[in-house]
């Protein structure tokens, strides 16, 4: 009697304390954009227009689909910095006219470059044992010298047309980059959820040593999670090209750091083994949907960046300070 | 020969890489480029290299124990920033204080809420360079002109930039081998539980490696704003990862306790030379971001670590 009492004592709690355990076991983006919606509502009723919603729904198609690929390296316990470099590279393949191929080359030459770039990085991180950080911020470095190097700061040319058409064209009134967000977002995250790479991912996140001790295959999963985040990386280069209409040098610069955010945001953090893709989604519009709210209120890029380094300080603390207490 | 030489000595990180690689290069352009040895070269050299040694020397404290800072190069910006937009007679407090600010915030989230050090680190530089680009969106600004003078004087013919690298040099080393908190710090790099039960004070040590880091950054920013006299709110973009580059080229092992003064001043010195010898040998300026990124992935992977990972 006494046993059953204290283990059925937590569902007896008070449905409003049981709501806020709850409230308070959501990831911040969850939170964060109900409150921006809201702050919207009040101070910029305009943005909530659904035409301009749609607008930042494709805005965000970039990003989320970077978001997918930076929270499975973050799951894995390593991170990818190198999306900003893949972005540059991607627009220099496609747009430079260096490459005298018609589109279908071009993207296809821009997704084996991706393959090659998540190669290398996984191979100094799983085989060399270098931090994931320095690798990829070395790739940045790599990639936007030799991309400088090449078009020493010329103007690039337009996006071929099948990327201007996903990046610019509605099917009904939702964006084509919207269907292809969700095209890649559904898929990944069923994969994730019931497939036996899923699985590996989640017990190498919770404890890497024990996820070796029993057999996963520690170092092909690096692998293949870095080269699918490089992959993701290129689709959301094909997007934001097409989006803008052409090539540009600075194009993407924001996604890693961005992508980071998002997925601290949507409760992915290092060594917990949680997370799924939900939440860095979500995290991702909540970000988009921020920066268009600085816009309205007037801030500059100056401000964004300050606010983008303010939300990943304050999320990382609120998250690593909550560890600390369970 | 090199077969006999141990990869590394010591705690010193010093190894066969970190000195071959400089000297090999010295001799390389020695060879190659006719000027190399003028002595308006070395000076340039020399003057090319104070920053990053100073905010290198600066790095080695936060490696030491374990840690990173990427927001170093911010530092420098947000410095640069203000020592041309305040009173002149504030301007140097002012840069100072920033830099000690932003290290104590930096600490805290990392030693005190356990924030990893690269996301704690990378989210302040962007903020902090947000900052620095809303005080002033382009270069310019007046600087004071003691601070020129600082810069760009010499003494009975040694450039003044010479005696900042000594100073930076002296002050690192003292600290790092003539006193407890030295001590404590490649304690703490050597093993952080060890140190805790051996009565370290890791947080606060902690703390204090992160704020000497900007420190060190304020004072490059002190020295490069006079050497160009100007201000600039993009000036320490690559000294963040260079400085991370130069410190693992000469050997520091950035999962801590192993490096020291020598291994910065020579991996400094190794970035240096290749920037000056990219000059002389006339290859294009913007393969320079290139190669640092080669050898940082090279400098990277000499020190294999026992994890996979961040």
């Amino acid at each position: 009697m006494t046993t059953t009492d204290a283990i059925s004592k937590p569902d007896a709690a008070p449905p409003a304390r049981r709501l806020w355990s709850g409230v308070k076991a959501l990831p911040i983006a969850y939170v964060g954009t109900i409150l921006l919606l809201v702050c919207a509502a009040l101070l910029r009723p305009n943005l909530l227009q659904p035409f301009l919603l749609l607008l930042i729904l494709r805005q965000t198609a970039p990003l989320a689909i970077a978001v997918i690929g930076q929270s499975l390296c973050i799951r894995i316990l390593s991170l990818d910095l190198s999306f900003g470099g893949v972005a540059m590279a991607v627009s220099y393949i496609v747009t430079s006219g260096m490459l005298p191929y018609p589109a279908p080359v071009l993207l296809l030459l821009s997704v084996l470059f991706g393959v090659a770039v998540g190669a290398t990085n996984a191979y100094f991180i799983a085989i060399r044992k270098a931090s994931s950080v320095m690798v990829t911020l070395a790739m940045v470095l790599i990639l936007g010298g030799v991309v400088t190097a090449l078009s020493q700061f010329r103007a690039q040319g337009d996006a071929p047309e099948i990327l201007r058409y996903i990046g610019q064209t509605r099917i009904g009134v939702v964006p084509v980059a919207v269907l292809v967000w969700f095209a890649v977002l559904i898929p990944m995250a069923l994969f994730m959820r019931y497939s036996v790479f899923g699985r590996y991912v989640d017990a190498i996140g919770s404890n890497p040593r024990a996820a070796g001790t029993t057999g996963i295959p520690h170092v092909k999963v690096v692998f293949v999670t870095h080269i699918m985040s490089s992959l993701f990386a290129v689709l959301s280069a094909f997007l934001l090209i097409g989006f803008v209409g052409f090539g540009s040098a600075t194009i993407g610069v924001d996604l890693a750091l961005n992508s980071l955010a998002a997925v601290i945001l949507g409760g992915v953090t290092f060594g917990s083994g949680r997370g799924g893709m939900l939440g860095p989604t979500v995290a991702a519009f909540m970000l988009m949907f921020c920066f268009n709210l600085l816009t309205s209120f007037g801030l500059g890029e100056p401000g964004k960046q300050m606010a983008q380094g303010a939300i990943i300080a304050l999320a990382a603390i609120a998250y690593a300070a909550g560890d600390r207490r369970r | 020969m090199i077969a006999i030489l141990p990869r590394r000595m010591g705690r010193t990180g010093l190894g066969v890489v970190s000195i071959g690689l400089p000297i090999l290069l010295f001799v390389g352009l020695s060879l190659q480029a006719d000027n190399f040895l003028q002595a308006q070269n070395i000076a340039n050299i020399n003057s090319q290299i104070t920053t990053l040694l100073i905010v290198a020397l600066g790095q080695l404290f936060v490696a030491l124990i374990g840690g990173i800072d990427i927001s170093v190069g911010s530092v420098v910006s947000l410095s640069s920033t203000l020592l041309v937009m305040v009173d002149p007679a504030l301007a140097v407090p002012a840069a100072l204080l920033a830099g000690a600010v932003i290290g104590l915030a930096n600490g805290v989230g990392v030693a005190i809420f356990g924030v990893h050090p690269l996301i704690m680190t990378l989210a302040m530089a962007t903020f902090v360079q947000g900052l620095a680009l809303l005080m002033m969106s382009g270069s310019g600004g007046t600087v004071p002109e003691a601070l020129i003078w600082m810069a760009k004087t010499s003494f009975g013919g040694v450039p003044v930039s010479f005696l900042w690298c000594l100073a930076a040099v002296a002050v690192t080393a003292v600290l790092l081998n003539r006193t407890r908190f030295g001590l404590h710090v490649y304690a703490i790099g050597a093993g952080e539980q060890s140190a805790a039960f051996s009565g370290v004070r890791i947080a606060s040590t902690r703390i204090a490696c992160y704020v000497i880091c900007s420190l060190a950054g304020s004072m490059a920013a002190i020295y490069l704003t006079g050497r160009i006299a100007s201000g600039d709110p993009t000036m320490g973009r690559p000294f963040s990862l260079d400085s991370v580059t130069a410190i693992a080229l000469g050997g520091v092992l950035l999962s801590g306790g192993i490096g020291g003064v020598w291994a910065a001043l020579l991996g400094t010195l190794t970035l240096g030379l290749i920037t000056n010898g990219m000059n002389l040998t006339g290859v294009s300026p913007f393969f320079r971001e290139a190669i640092t990124g080669v050898l940082l992935l090279v400098a990277v992977s000499l020190h294999r670590r026992k994890v996979i990972g961040i």
